[in-house]
């Protein structure tokens, strides 16, 4: 990750009295990429946030971004971050557009024009003039994410943004994401108790426990790419003898008979051999698909079956 | 800086809460200003003011002429014989059962206005962190201590608009009340060599006003400190009530020791200089103000230290 790096951090440290909540933190993320922080409540997902922010203070180590440090020239940092810590709490007895006409007046030049923009892009023009004590949460989630975005930052944190959102909101926001980086080269860092929105949301996931980082990988990494053995199932009414063969083929690991029909572990490019071997035999073939090991499976692995959330 | 000042505004104004505030001050200014009206008007007597005051002339000189008067009661005899003769002379009423000690007497409602704006002032910063919204304030190119002094700026501001609005309220209902009577009645003072001075009524009472509100700044300050350092609303607004009402309770029980003198209430009320003794022998409003600045200053550095050094967790 030698590429431009919108946030280093270099050995982040949060002690609290004698307890370590975060481990000298080391990642990169460079510029337009969707960057998962994935672990179980209370990993420290939302401390290291808060250090990112300013919020919090760095026990030790460094966080930069874009070259600023936000311990020496917060301001000029944080000038390129928009964020959501935590939930998106704002002010109750204010409308919505009252509450972006607060937060852009402390940004230099955010006009009225850009207000407008946003409040669009997230869709709450209907309702923006109400009280925000009258939102839904989902609503709330939108109307912080429209003030995470009014100065036009380079980089996004959104800490469990999927919180209080439908399925179909965290679709829209998936894809709004993904329109972000894809477009207008914003970084984003998103934080996750759940997995399987990361799967579908970033491109890269660091995993954290208890305060430790574990691991950062890409997401095909972790769900397995296309030359790694994989777990493959082959609806077909195959007899025992047929499991037996197919177990013995070159480059297939197991293969065993379940319900459906075949589970196979082996390479993608074996399959086509496989399947002319039941057809050759006369087995009924209905299908055959991979069975995707989820990011839940190889977490729980990785940190040696911790529950999640 | 005006803007981060427009944003704490608006946190004010743009609240049910200090509309009720504003609205129920001046309900209690003009339902005071019309009992003390009511009240003035049955002690009226039949006599003119003319014969009050020379009244008063013969007793001042008595007083003078009394061998067991001491110093202190005599310089204040002479002074007020001095404005008495000069009433009769000039034909100057005095301000008794005009509108002008009507407005006079509704600076005592000032102790409403440091109530209302603790209240304010004690949520301002605390309510923040209880409800979680100091988090999108802080994360934005703007210093913590300019976010501070601009919700301090935001809370004088605010007190004294109920500074002016209480004087504004209680010259107009006091006016017509005694129907704009003696509007043109000059306040009368006596200088260091027995000469005495006219001035402006109008300006008179708004030092009366002003040296009131120096104990709003006061008590708004220290629930401000309060604010800060344990992110309570409930204890800021709280704690600085309590002390507002407690604090001339501890005056008595500490005053037979002479450190009492060193208390902030013991010098919070300036207008002991202007009429009468001061709480303790030697007291000075040089002095006042020393100690008033010396406990101003702690309040703002603990509330700074509190605001800018802290992590914030809520
Ligand atoms: N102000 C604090 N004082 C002491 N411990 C804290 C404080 N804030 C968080 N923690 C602890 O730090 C750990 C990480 O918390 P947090 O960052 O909120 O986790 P996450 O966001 O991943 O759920 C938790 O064990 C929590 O108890
Ligand atoms: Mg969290």
């Amino acid at each position: 990750m030698s590429q431009e790096a919108v946030v280093s951090l270099r050995n982040v440290t949060k002690r609290i009295g004698k307890t370590t909540i975060i481990d000298h933190l080391t990642f990169d993320v460079p510029k337009g990429e969707i960057f998962g922080f994935l672990g179980p409540n209370g990993a420290g997902k939302t401390t290291t946030i808060r250090m990112m922010v300013g919020l919090m203070k760095i026990t030790q180590g460094e966080i930069l971004i874009k070259g600023k440090s936000i311990k020496s020239e917060f301001e000029q940092a944080i000038s390129h971050v928009g964020a959501i810590v935590e939930n998106p709490e704002m002010y109750k007895y204010l409308s919505g557009y009252r509450n972006l006409v607060h937060y852009a007046r402390m940004v230099p030049g955010v006009t009225k024009a850009r207000i407008d923009e946003v409040v669009k892009l997230v869709k709450l023009e209907d309702r923006i003039h109400d009280k925000v004590k009258k939102y839904s949460l989902g609503m709330r989630q939108r109307l912080g994410v429209a003030q995470a975005m009014l100065h036009k930052p380079s980089l996004l944190i959104l800490d469990e943004p999927t919180n209080g959102l439908d399925p179909a909101g965290i679709r829209e926001l998936r894809d709004y994401l993904r329109h972000l980086t894809r477009e207008e080269g914003i970084t984003v860092i998103v934080s996750s108790h759940l997995l399987s929105e990361m799967e579908l949301m970033c491109d890269r996931i660091a995993i954290l426990q208890r305060g430790k980082l574990i691991d950062v990988k890409g997401v095909e990494e972790f769900v397995g790419g296309n030359d790694q053995a994989q777990t493959y199932l082959i609806e077909a009414s195959a007899d025992a003898l047929a499991v037996a063969d197919i177990r013995a083929m070159n480059g297939v690991e197991d293969a065993k008979a379940v319900s459906e029909g075949i589970e196979v572990v082996t390479g993608r490019d074996r399959i086509p051999e496989i399947l002319a071997y039941l057809i050759k035999n006369d087995v009924d073939v209905y299908g055959a698909r991979a069975v995707r090991q989820s990011l839940e499976d190889r977490f729980l692995e990785m940190t040696g079956g911790e529950g999640i959330g | 800086m005006v803007n981060l000042i427009a944003n704490e505004n608006m946190k004010v104004y743009r609240r049910y809460r200090t509309w009720v505030m504003i609205g129920g001050m001046i309900a209690i200014v003009i339902i005071a200003s019309i009992f003390d009206w009511y009240y003035d008007r049955k002690d009226l007597t039949e006599t003119t003011w003319q014969t009050e005051v020379t009244a008063d002339v013969a007793h001042y000189e008595k007083m003078l002429a009394d061998p067991n008067m001491g110093e202190d009661s005599k310089d204040w005899a002479r002074d007020e014989l001095a404005i008495s003769k000069y009433r009769l002379a000039h034909d100057i009423a005095p301000e008794d059962g005009t509108m002008w000690s009507g407005i006079n007497g509704a600076a005592d409602l000032i102790v409403l206005i440091t109530l209302f704006t603790v209240i304010i002032a004690g949520d301002s910063l605390a309510g923040e962190f209880s409800t979680g919204t100091i988090k999108l304030l802080l994360i934005r190119p703007a210093n913590r201590l300019k976010i501070l002094i601009a919700k301090y700026a935001s809370m004088i501001m605010f007190g004294l608009l109920l500074l002016i609005i209480l004087f504004l309220i209680s010259l107009l209902v006091n006016g017509i009340l005694y129907q704009f009577d003696s509007t043109g009645l000059p306040y009368l003072t006596v200088d260091s060599h027995g000469i005495v001075k006219e001035h402006n009524m109008f300006g008179h009472l708004w030092q009366t006003y002003l040296l009131n509100g120096v104990s709003t700044i006061m008590f708004v300050t220290l629930a401000f400190m309060i604010s800060s350092a344990f992110r309570s609303s409930a204890m800021a607004i709280g704690f600085s009530i309590f002390l507002l009402f407690a604090g001339v309770l501890m005056l008595e029980i500490f005053h037979p020791y002479e450190w009492s003198k060193y208390l902030l209430f013991a010098n919070i009320d300036l207008s002991q200089y202007l009429d009468g003794q001061p709480y303790q022998e030697g007291m000075t409003l040089g002095f006042s103000i020393a100690v008033l600045a010396g406990y101003y200053i702690v309040f703002n550095l603990v509330a700074w230290l509190a605001f800018t050094k802290r992590d914030v967790a809520a």
